[in-house]
Formats: C-alpha cells, structure tokens, sequence
C-alpha cells in the first residue's frame, strides 16, 4: 500500500511562496521517495542506450567484456567522426528530417479532419466508415510493403519522399486517438459554437484543435519515432542510396567485411539522439504537468 | 495562414513526387550487391567504369543495398516488373527464389566448368545451374592459445576431428570454466554438422537420422553439454553467430567456428584476444564434404528483358571471372568460386607478417574444392522439418528426452511429411 | 432531411483525404492480402485460387497450434504494460525540476533500435553470467524452487515469458506518452474539489484518474491487444522461437515458414487466423471499455 502512496499522484504543491534555490531543495527532499523510484526505473529503461554510448565512446578494451563497463574507456569521438567519413551522414539526415516533417504534419492534418466527424457528427456510414479504419489495423499487413511499392511504381513515386510519406499518413492509431481526444470537448462548448452560427469546419478549427493539443502532441511524438525509425518500406522505395533516411544509411556501417561494433554503437546513439532532443523540447508544447495546473 | 504554408508544403511534395526517370537509349544493365559498400566502393567503381568502357553499347550501374533490406527490395522489384538484371544472393535465398519461379537457370550464360565444383553443385537444383558463384567463405576454427595454455593444453595442437574438438573443450571447462566451442545445432545448420560427420539426413526420399551413428553423435553432444563444455546461448538458434562472437571476444569461449573474413570482428572488438587468435581448419569428413560454407551467387531474376540475357550473361561472366574475383578476395578475405582464381599462389602462401584474419584464409583455402553451403533442398517444407529436427536434439542434448526416442519422433514426423510412410 | 444530406456532404468532405489514402494504401493491399490467404501466390503469375488449402496445412501443424497457444499467452503483457503506463504516466504527470529528463529516460527503448535491444537483453539473459540469471537463480535456489541453475532463455518454462518482459521494456513509455495526453484533458479542478473532499491520493487515483482516462484506456489496451497477438520482433531478435520451440507466436510462424520462404499464401493465412482472434478482442474491449456516458 505504501509503495502505492508513492506511485500514485503526489500532493499538489501550493507555489508562489518562498522562492530561491532553498524552497527547492525542500521540494526536492519532500520528494525523495519519489525520486528514488523514478531513478530506479531510469536506470532500467536508459541502461542498453548507456551501454551503446559508452561503447561508441570508448576506444580501448574488448567491447564484450563482462560485467560491462559503466563508464567510457579513453573516451573520444573518434567512432563517430568514422561515422562521418563512412557515409553520407548529413545526407541521410536531411532525408530522415523530411520523411519525418512531412509524416507528421501530413498525419496531423489528414488524421485530425478525418476524426472529426467520427467523434462529433451524425451521418450516414459512420459505423462503417470506422470499422473499416480499425479493420486496416486488425487484418494482415504482411504484404503491405509489396502492393504498395507497385502502387508507387504505378504513380511513378519510385525514389521520392513523396513515395515512402503518402502511405504512412492515414493511420488508423492517429485517426483513433483523435476521434478520442474530440470526444472528449465538452458538448456544451460546441453547442454554443453553433448556436451563433459557426459552420462545422470553425468548429473543428477554431474549438476542437486547440483543446486537442495534448493528443496532437502525443500524435506528434509517436508518428515522429516511427516515421524515423522504420527502414523496411524507406529502403524499398528509394532505390538510389543517396537517397535513403538514416535509419537505412547507418546500416552501411554494419557492412559484410568491415563492421567495427563501436561505429555501429556510434551510428545508433547518432539516430536514436536527435529523437530523445525533440522529445525533450517538445515536451512542454503539450504536457503542462500537474503542479502547473493547480495553482 | 498555417493552411497556405501547410498547401505550399504539399504541393512541394507532390513536385518531388514528379520523377526523373529520363528514358536512356541504350540499355540499363543494373546489378544489385549486398552490404558490400562502402567499403568495396573503389572496386565496384573500378570495374563498372572498366566494363562501360569496353562495352558502349549498355550502360553497367552498381548499387548496393544492406543485407536486412536487400531481400524485401528485392522481392518487391520483381513484384513491380522493375528488376535488376544480377543480384547478390547467398545459396539458401537463391534456392527460395527458385523454388517460388523467382529467378531463371544460367546454364545458357556461364561455363561452369570455370567455376570451383563445389560452389557449382551448391546452385544446382534439379539439374539447372540456378546462380552465377561469386565469392565463398569456409569455416575454420579460431582458437584462444592463452586459454589453451591455461587448460594445460598444446596451443600448437588444434582439434582435427569434431570428437577431439568436444574433448578438448571439456578439458577447457573443467580447468578454465568457460565453454570450448559453439557447434551450430539450430535449425538448417544440424544437417551440415551431420553431413560434415559423415552422416545423412535423408536417403531414398526417407529421414534416416535416427541410426545409431546418429544416436552416438548426439550422445557425445549431450555429453559435452552437461559438462558445460558447450557455449549455452543460442545453441540450437538458427543463427548463434552474434552470441558465440560475443562470448569468443569477452574471453568466455574457446573457440571460435566462424568464416576467416569475420575474424576482423575480433580484431577490431577484442584487440587482445585477437593476438592470442591462432586458426586451424575444420574437420573434412571421411566423404570429404566441408560444411560451414557460405557463398554467394549473383541470380538472375526470371522476368529481365529476355533481349538482354546475352548482355547480362556477359556481365556476370565479367563479375566472377578469375582477375576480378582474385582482387576482391585478396581485399576481402573472402574466397574465390573460380578454379583459376583458386589456384593463384596468393591462397597457398600466407606472408610473414599476417595475422590471425589472413592465416584464417590459408586455412580455408585447404578444403576449397569440397567446400559446401549445406542446406536442406528439394522437399517440402524444409524450414519446418528442420525446425522439428533441430527441436529433438535440443531436447536430447539438454537431457530431457531420450535421445533414440526424440530422433524416432522427429524422424516420423519427417516421413510423414515426406510422404514416405 | 435536406440538411442530413447536407450534413452528410460536410462529414464525407472532413474525411475525404483520409479515406482517399486509406483506400489505396490500406484498403487495398490489406483486401488483396487477405484474398492471398486462399490462394498460392509467388508475385510473378496471378494467385492460383486454393480455398481452405493453407488454413487446413496451418491447422494440421502442431507447431502452429503451439504458436496460438503463445499468442493467446502473449495477451498476458496487455494489463502489465498498461497498469504499468498508467502508473508511470501518473509519476511523471507534475512539474518536478527534472522531471521532463526523466519522462525521455523512460521513451528511450521506444527509440532504442531493434538491434541493441537484442544484443542488451541477450546479454541479461545469458545462461553464461547474466545478471538476470543470476538473480533468478539465486532467488529461485533461496526459495528452494530448483536444485539446478536454469538458463532464461533455454528453458522452455521460463523463455516466453523473458521474451515478454521485453516486449513490456519497449512498450512502456510509449503508452506513457498517451496517458500523458490523457491526463491532460483531465480538469485541475476535479482534483481540487476531490482534494477538498479529503480524498487520499490512492482514493483520487481511483475515483478520478481512472473513469476520466478511460477513453484513453480503450485506446492504449486496443493497440497493446493488437501489438500483443502480433508480437514477433522480440522473438526474433531473443530467442529465434527456441528453445525446444517454446516461443513460436504466430506471426513469427507466419514470417518465418512465410515471408521468408516467399510462401505468401500461408503467411497470410496465419495472419488472418490471428485477425479473427483480433477481431473477437477488439469486440470484447469496445464492449467492455467504451464509455457509457455517450
């Protein structure tokens, strides 16, 4: 029951008061169980990344070692400037943050309209219209890659971004999570929208977005990670190297005859990074926090 | 505002969408290879430019692919009817490949008697030479003298036959505590320990792996493993080479069973190990059948322009031939799958100065003619009777069924499948 | 009747460019995959009709059978992993100073590549001086549960369940990130009133956070089901389907004796089977957890 006290809400804090870095060091101490636990888990969900960095820094010692080491052994940057003068590095970026730029303004438009009328509107095909969007989330995938790429050939698609983003817009995940965030307005607020005179598209544009902006943060996050991170259909679409996004790129550094384990740990601390800054500067677009609400 | 800025985006878009895919004149004789950049990136260029040079009437272009993507890509071009005209496959793809209709013979393209007998009998199926041989890897045994050494063992004195290999490693974990070697026993890979043995799988469209010879030979496998002389992870994966790789360069495997070219992994991941690295080649069964191959091919997908086949059966000639495939062995370490090439001194002689990952290569290069990739072909279903297969001796080797019965077990399901009963 | 009509138009105009995408990148290829399931197909010539054939070869392997079995246990992450978000959602919901560097800490599997996770939790598993077999072995001996140490990863009793720890391990902060957002929606004043009330912080969490987020419920639980039956990459990168083919699911089944033999067929027979499971679930959860308050 204890170990439930410290999980569940901690109790909101009257602010205001006693500012300067002594309030915050009784903050912190009022909080210590709290951090302990939220170390703990840290530890565990972080650790594999640590691992990868130390063994992208490091340049001495055998990489397998066990235990591993906590810390980097004669650390540089060396791994990484390998990485650099290994493949087309910046290259590759730029495309991996068009694939993504566009994934997710694209899914946030085209998801966001979608749900609207599923979440607020009567009309006919409603139930169908949804079932037939969760179905695509249900029924096999499997070959997905392979009828889409002749679509793409047939649209003449082959080798642009245009290619591997268009498939991957209408998601039924996105298209869901925003019927739920909708659904969520209060009806009273549209009512009254209606009552002087707002047309539907004012209602959606005007009321439901911006109090929709934790889910269209939450969207925002995920379809980023995905669309950064899948490499499968990217690498089938692109049929010129130069023209692949770094998750198909840094695969270049595991080559059949040269791969050097800690320029692969560097190329993979290298993708996985620029995802953990946006995370960590997005954050406050669209989670306020507890604390801040209850002043 | 955001709607014009958003609009502006998408017609961008759709403008990068408009390809430039400008009709050439002369044919585009595109070949597809696998993880091979950048590292081989001179070589290719070298020998596209040296091509294009002397044949204006095509235009040769390479690309590369990684090997985790180069297979869906690859499926998904012939789907769309855009094939390349060559691709980089390993002999168990190929076979996939040929059994769905995939990919056409080239018996009409090359001479196979310029290739090595062994690479050619790997792409022959149903008496069709299915795949054009380009390079071969063949397993030798990478050792660890210091361990060796500290079993009380003659580092000078590698195991010649896998009863001597298992002996020595339960040597080394009685004295050392860490496991001697990590035979592949996992799906596909068991019939090339058994072939390697001797043994065979099936005869006369039955499964006859449940003989007593068979029986021993699990036996002492069993054995070794409660001994703890076997490296444990993975053992009866498909695939343990990340693992036993992992457990040789962390010091907590003797040896190592793996291709020469891999030895750089070593090299660059455990420097230190790598110094005390001494190799021997790996056992030759009494049929003289050297398991533990790996080679590759280029394949020819079935629905190229069938006017090009001429064109594309001198490329790949070009490709494999005997001064194109000895400079790409003498840079990746790999060996040659033409006879010529074979035969140059470079294989026969290791230099002075050469280490573990070169003297690996002079260790293969004994077996050459008999090397093999050793799969399970011409049934039905193989993955999945091997699977079954490769499930009994688990449970043999761990100790949790009897070995002759688990083998029966497996061996009805087998003729079952086959249709044998 | 008119506006109906009317009001129909509009509703069709907000989801015309989803449905346009959907039609030809979903509805398509997911149609035409299923379809494939009744047919031999190998890309080049056209599917060659063969009715129930591959559903009867599927249902005549006992190693398939194995496999639904696994999946049907793999559902057992569902609840984990989403009381687990939950709570974690709720720990990190509040404006302590470095509270936002802890909520990335836990998204970091979400980004971590497929390939590091296997060589990580390969190396906690190792039967050879894994911490976490170590841990269990110790824990196990203590409690005089076993005479002889077990491998994690090569005993058939405890291998899924490893494996499925994993999947737990990946999937965590990114169903943290959507109750984060659910939470959000949750009023301040709500707690404040509770507060007044004298509601315990365990008495709030249930009275409130839990009915307020349960949309959200509905959402994550839906897709954890989904990810769940169609779990494979853990598989693959942990256990291979070993040992003793303990840790074969379905779709692992369908990508290794399918996809990578190029029998699409049988994929996509194996594939549908599950669907059919997923459709059943996905009944039961709206039925269950959709709000009532509609």
């Amino acid at each position: 029951m204890s170990k439930v006290q410290t999980m569940s809400l901690p109790t909101p804090q009257p602010l205001a008061q006693a500012s300067g870095t002594r309030a915050v060091w009784r903050r912190l101490g009022r909080h210590l169980p709290h951090y302990a636990l939220l170390s703990l888990l840290a530890v565990i969900t972080v650790y594999p990344f640590w691992w990868t960095l130390v063994t992208a820094l490091s340049t001495t010692g055998d990489i397998y070692r066990f235990p591993p080491p906590l810390w980097p052994q004669d650390p540089s940057l060396d791994n990484f400037i390998e990485v650099f003068n290994t493949i087309k590095l910046i290259t590759f970026y730029k495309t991996s943050v068009l694939i993504a730029a566009a994934t997710v303004v694209g899914t946030l438009v085209i998801c966001s309209l979608a749900a609207y009328p599923l979440a607020r509107m009567e009309f006919a095909g409603k139930r169908i219209v949804f079932g037939a969007i969760i179905a695509t989330m249900i029924l096999p995938a499997e070959i997905n890659f392979l009828v889409n790429f002749i679509t793409i050939a047939k649209f003449n698609l082959v080798d642009t971004i245009a290619g591997v983003v268009l498939p991957n817009l209408a998601g039924a995940v996105g298209i869901f999570l925003m019927k739920q965030a909708f659904e969520a307005v209060p009806g009273d607020l549209i009512d009254a929208a209606r009552i002087d005179g707002a047309n539907e598209w004012q209602i959606y544009w005007q009321i439901m977005l911006p109090l929709a902006k934790p889910a269209l943060g939450a969207l925002t996050i995920l379809t980023m990670v995905s669309a950064w991170n899948q490499y499968i259909w990217p690498s089938v679409v692109m049929t010129n190297p130069d023209n692949f996004p770094l998750s198909v790129g840094v695969q270049y550094l595991s080559s059949a005859f040269s791969s050097k384990t800690r320029v692969v740990a560097a190329g993979a601390v290298l993708t996985i990074l620029p995802m953990l800054i946006v995370f960590l500067f997005t954050q406050r677009f669209f989670l306020r926090g507890f604390d801040g609400a209850v002043k | 505002m955001q709607w014009r800025q958003l609009t502006q985006a998408l017609m961008l878009l759709a403008g990068l969408a408009l390809s430039d895919r400008a009709m050439a004149d002369k044919p585009r004789l595109e070949f597809w290879t696998q993880s091979l950049a950048p590292k081989f990136d001179p070589y290719f260029k070298n020998l596209v430019d040296r091509y294009n040079a002397a044949n204006p009437n095509v235009e040769v272009v390479w690309i590369d692919y990684p090997w985790n993507v180069i297979r869906p890509k690859f499926t998904a071009a012939i789907a769309a009817g855009r094939p390349p005209v060559l691709a980089n496959m390993d002999v168990p793809w190929a076979y996939e490949y040929h059994l769905n209709g995939l990919i056409q013979p080239v018996d009409q393209l090359i001479d196979r008697n310029q290739y090595l007998a062994g690479a050619v009998q790997d792409v022959t199926f149903e008496g069709k030479t299915w795949a054009v041989p380009f390079y071969n890897g063949a397993n030798v045994i990478a050792y660890n003298t210091a361990l060796f050494k500290q079993a009380g063992l003659d580092p000078n004195k590698p195991p010649q036959t896998l009863d001597e290999q298992l002996r020595l490693a339960g040597i080394i974990k009685a004295k050392t505590g860490v496991a001697g070697f990590a035979p592949t026993l996992g799906p596909t890979k068991l019939e090339g320990l058994m072939s390697q043995e001797g043994l065979d799988v099936i005869r006369n469209g039955r499964a006859v792996f449940n003989s007593p010879a068979h029986v021993a030979l699990v036996n002492k496998l069993a054995t070794a493993y409660r001994s703890g002389a076997l490296l444990k992870d993975g053992l009866f994966a498909q695939d343990n080479f990340q693992l036993s790789m992992a457990a040789y360069n962390s010091g907590r495997m003797a040896m190592l069973v793996t291709v020469p070219a891999a030895l750089g992994r070593v090299r660059d991941d455990a420097p230190e190990i790598y110094k005390a690295t001494a190799v021997a080649p790996v056992p030759l069964s009494p049929s003289k059948v050297a398991a533990g191959g790996w080679q590759f091919t280029y394949v020819v997908p079935k629905n190229v322009d069938p006017k090009l086949l001429p064109e594309i059966g001198k490329l790949a000639r070009y490709l494999t031939n005997a001064e194109n495939q000895l400079a790409f062995a003498k840079l990746a370490g790999t060996l040659p799958t033409n006879r010529q090439a074979a035969a140059h001194a470079y294989f026969h002689a290791a230099p002075p100065d050469a280490g573990a990952a070169e003297k690996g290569v002079i260790a293969a290069v004994q077996n050459l003619e008999y090397v093999r990739t050793i799969y399970l072909s011409g049934v039905k279903d193989a993955e999945l009777l091997s699977t079954k297969l490769s499930s009994a001796v688990e449970q043999a080797v761990t100790g949790r069924k009897d070995t002759q019965q688990a083998l029966d077990e497996a061996a009805a399901f087998w003729n079952k499948k086959l249709g044998a009963l | 009747m008119a506006h109906a009509r009317n009001r129909t138009l509009t509703a069709y105009l907000f989801l015309a460019p989803a449905l346009a995408l959907l039609l030809v990148f979903s509805f398509w290829p997911v149609g035409f995959g299923s379809y494939i399931a009744f047919t031999k197909y190998n890309l080049i010539d056209a599917p060659v009709w063969v009715g129930l054939e591959n559903f009867r070869d599927l249902f005549s392997e006992e190693l398939f059978t194995v496999s639904l079995k696994n999946s049907a246990l793999y559902l057992l992450v569902v609840p984990v992993i989403q009381v687990l978000a939950i709570l974690l959602a709720v720990l990190v919901n509040n404006q302590l100073p470095g509270i936002k560097l802890f909520r990335v800490a836990y998204y970091v599997p979400v980004v971590t590549a497929v390939s590091v996770v296997g060589i990580i939790w390969n190396f906690m598993y190792s039967a050879d001086g894994g911490a976490l077999t170590v841990a269990l072995n110790h824990t196990l001996q203590f409690l005089h549960l076993i005479d002889q140490p077990i491998g994690i990863l090569t005993d058939d009793r405890v291998a899924l369940f490893a494996v499925m720890f994993v999947t737990i391990w990946r999937g965590l902060g990114w169903y943290m990130v959507l109750y984060l957002a659910g939470l959000q929606s949750i009023p301040a004043d709500v707690y404040e009133a509770a507060l007044l009330d004298g509601a315990n912080a365990w008495q709030r969490f249930w009275r409130i956070t839990v009915p307020l987020l349960s949309p959200t419920i509905l959402l994550c639980s839906l897709m954890s089901m989904l990810a769940a039956v169609k779990a494979f990459e853990e598989v693959q990168i942990m256990t291979d389907g070993g040992p003793s083919q303990s840790t074969y699911t379905v779709l692992f089944y369908a990508y290794k004796f399918g996809i990578q033999e190029l029998k699409f067929g049988r994929a996509l027979a194996a594939s549908l089977v599950m669907s059919v499971v997923c459709i059943a679930l996905a009944w039961l959860n709206f039925r269950y957890l959709q709000p009532k308050n509609k």
